[in-house]
């Protein structure tokens, strides 16, 4: 019976694939096929060559842009963390209404074209704003300046990633069962103990994947930080933009791109090595 | 018998040729369609700058000539290269820059074009319009004004926050100019004085600007006292009522050229299309709708004088302004940039 079952099972198997194959034709003529040619171009444009590898390798610039880029999206993924923990927290605990308020208010920012948001920040920010009005109101005669600094690019990306964050930890909290923490407490767990053994490994996997989207989304970012940042905080992203725009430099630019998807996949794989990225996906 | 049997059993090669062929005719639609209705397809860079290309010059043209037009934007310079490499065709006209221009005709991917008035070809585009950038400050701010881009250096004189785009090409002369070299010595660049003149402003430079759109806040919100800003973007900031002020002396002038894409099929309407556009009329009303300068000199009479005050191009702020040079350049823009990277992030 137990036999007969899974060859029944290997049969229908093939089903699936059948379902998958549009999507699979899909992405490979619009996603496997171009990232092919950018590969093959890095070597090839504008001769045959290592020399765009050589040239990333001894620019002291685009080393340090490309430095600059991971600190970015490690710190920003920790504040994403530290901000959107709570407030996950908070709506997977609250009553339904309260919980669909929060997700509203969270989830509103995507309404916005991020470039009105990132405009709308600074204005917020800026000398004639209304946060450096507060300042001076209570009592700061001169007031730091906030626009044009990592503070100022940094929340603006924290806003516009922290979405990401929480509704990945959310959904992780709202599957949790609640009788794991009730025994938990019968058997005398309270406060931190109960958090740190008991909680937070149920919430691993939404900390996982949240931190995982966040820190790639922000690799690829670099309007926000020009736009808000302090001149120091040039993105890889926007180099790699201004070779092809600019300079029509198709195989520095190619190199920079295929370099910064290595370097990511790296560490991606340092990560599945250390927690497993199969427990991403639930 | 034969002919009967491949149409119904095809061979499986002769199938996938079929499918592979069906296949990129239903992804390629849209272009074939294209090339069968003769459409000519003009890149823009959108927003109000389309809309004064339509008024003044798509739709008249359409009006004359009977060749309907379609936009596409922005403007891409790598997306021209692109297309005559690949051979498909998005858009068979566009504009760009003297810096572009050189690159783009040393790299064979535009056609050859004849001059459609006199000293209107070079390096095979049509000068068509210029903008200038142009030295614009608060008035709050300071009761003198300044004059010269030594006085935007000068920060004892006029103290305060400072801004200039992000954009080594466009810096670079401003930059010798501060230090003292005349005009007529800036040509080929001396790079190495010109950094050391930047090393001077750079802890005075708050915001190096990057889009139009942020000049212009910056000035109108007063985050920063004196900017290198476009010329059309400073009069935004005076039309929305800020208290500033800006001057035509030392203004750095750039010109913009229309191009046509090599090999496009639409070759003969896109020639057409570049005639018409440079010619006097026409340009002189996108000029003055866009914030232009015209580069015919026919343009001229058809600008009223209160427009010709806002134009760099008019004989007045003409004399007052100095040219980019991309022939006499002196270095490698891409080079310059990488360096100029470099020097704003240390």
């Amino acid at each position: 019976m137990g036999i007969s079952l899974s060859k029944l099972t290997e049969k229908t198997n093939i089903w699936p694939w059948l379902l998958l194959a549009p999507l699979g034709i899909y992405m490979l003529i619009f996603f496997v096929v171009p990232l092919a040619e950018v590969a093959i171009m890095s070597f090839t444009e504008p001769k045959v060559s290592l020399a765009n590898y050589q040239k990333f390798l001894t620019g002291a610039l685009y080393q340090r842009v490309f430095l600059n880029t991971f600190m970015t999206a490690a710190f920003v993924t920790l504040c994403c963390l530290l901000v959107g923990y709570p407030l996950a927290y908070l709506m997977a605990h609250s009553k339904p209404r309260t919980a669909m308020l929060i997700l509203l208010l969270v989830t509103m920012s995507f309404w916005t074209s991020f470039l009105v948001r990132t405009y709308a920040w600074m204005v917020l920010l800026g000398n004639n704003g209304p946060l450096i009005a507060f300042l001076q109101m209570i009592g700061f005669d001169k007031p730091p300046q906030v626009l044009f600094t990592r503070f100022s690019s940094t929340l603006a990306m924290v806003h516009i990633l922290a979405p990401y964050m929480i509704m990945n930890i959310y959904t992780v909290m709202k599957k949790i069962d609640p009788a794991l923490i009730r025994s938990a407490e019968s058997l005398g767990a309270r406060g931190w103990s109960l958090f740190r053994h008991i909680y937070l490994p149920l919430t691993a996997p939404g900390i996982a994947n949240g931190s995982v989207l966040v820190f790639v989304i922000c690799l690829g970012f670099y309007v926000t930080p020009v736009l808000l940042g302090s001149p120091r905080e040039q993105m890889i992203a926007g180099l790699i933009g201004h070779q092809i725009e600019e300079f029509l430099a198709f195989g520095l630019g190619s190199a920079m791109a295929m370099i910064l998807l290595v370097v990511t996949l790296i560490i991606l794989t340092i990560y599945h090595r250390r927690f497993g990225l199969d427990k991403l996906w639930g | 018998m034969t002919g009967m049997k491949t149409f119904l059993m095809p061979d499986r090669r002769r199938f996938l040729k079929t499918a592979g062929a069906a296949i990129t005719a239903s992804l390629a639609a849209p272009y074939v369609v294209r090339a069968q209705e003769k459409i000519l397809y003009v890149n823009t860079w959108g927003g109000p700058w389309e809309a004064a290309a339509k008024t003044h010059l798509i739709n008249p043209f359409t009006a004359e000539t009977g060749i309907q037009v379609k936009t596409v934007s922005p403007v891409s310079f790598a997306k021209l290269a692109q297309q005559v490499k690949t051979g498909t065709y998005e858009f068979d006209v566009t504009t760009l820059g003297g810096g572009e221009l050189v690159r783009a005709n040393q790299a064979g991917i535009i056609e050859n074009l004849k001059e459609p008035y006199k000293g209107g070809l070079f390096e095979n585009g049509v000068a068509s319009h210029a903008f200038a950038t142009v030295m614009a400050w608060r008035t709050d701010k300071y009761k003198d004004s300044p004059k010269t881009w030594a006085d935007f250096w000068n920060v004892e004189k006029f103290p305060g926050g400072r801004s200039l785009q992000r954009y080594a090409s466009r810096v670079i002369p401003i930059a010798l100019l501060a230090d003292g070299v005349a005009v007529k010595d800036l040509y080929p660049l001396d790079v190495d004085r010109a950094f050391k003149s930047l090393d001077r402003i750079k802890p005075h430079i708050r915001v190096w600007w990057t889009a139009g759109a942020q000049s212009t806040q910056i000035l109108r919100d007063g985050e920063i006292d004196m900017i290198g800003i476009w010329h059309g973007r400073y009069f935004e900031a005076e039309k929305a009522g800020a208290p500033v002020a800006m001057t035509w002396n030392q203004g750095e002038i750039e010109r913009a050229y229309w191009v046509v894409a090599k090999k496009t099929p639409n070759l003969e309407n896109a020639r057409k299309f570049v005639e018409f556009a440079t010619s006097a009329k026409p340009l002189a009303g996108f000029s003055k709708a866009a914030d232009y300068g015209a580069l015919n000199p026919a343009s001229n009479q058809f600008v009223a004088a209160a427009d010709a005050k806002r134009m760099p191009t008019s004989p007045d702020n003409y004399k007052q302004t100095f040219e980019q040079d991309m022939v006499n350049f002196g270095i490698d823009p891409a080079e310059l940039a990488e360096r100029f990277e470099e020097w704003v992030a240390s």
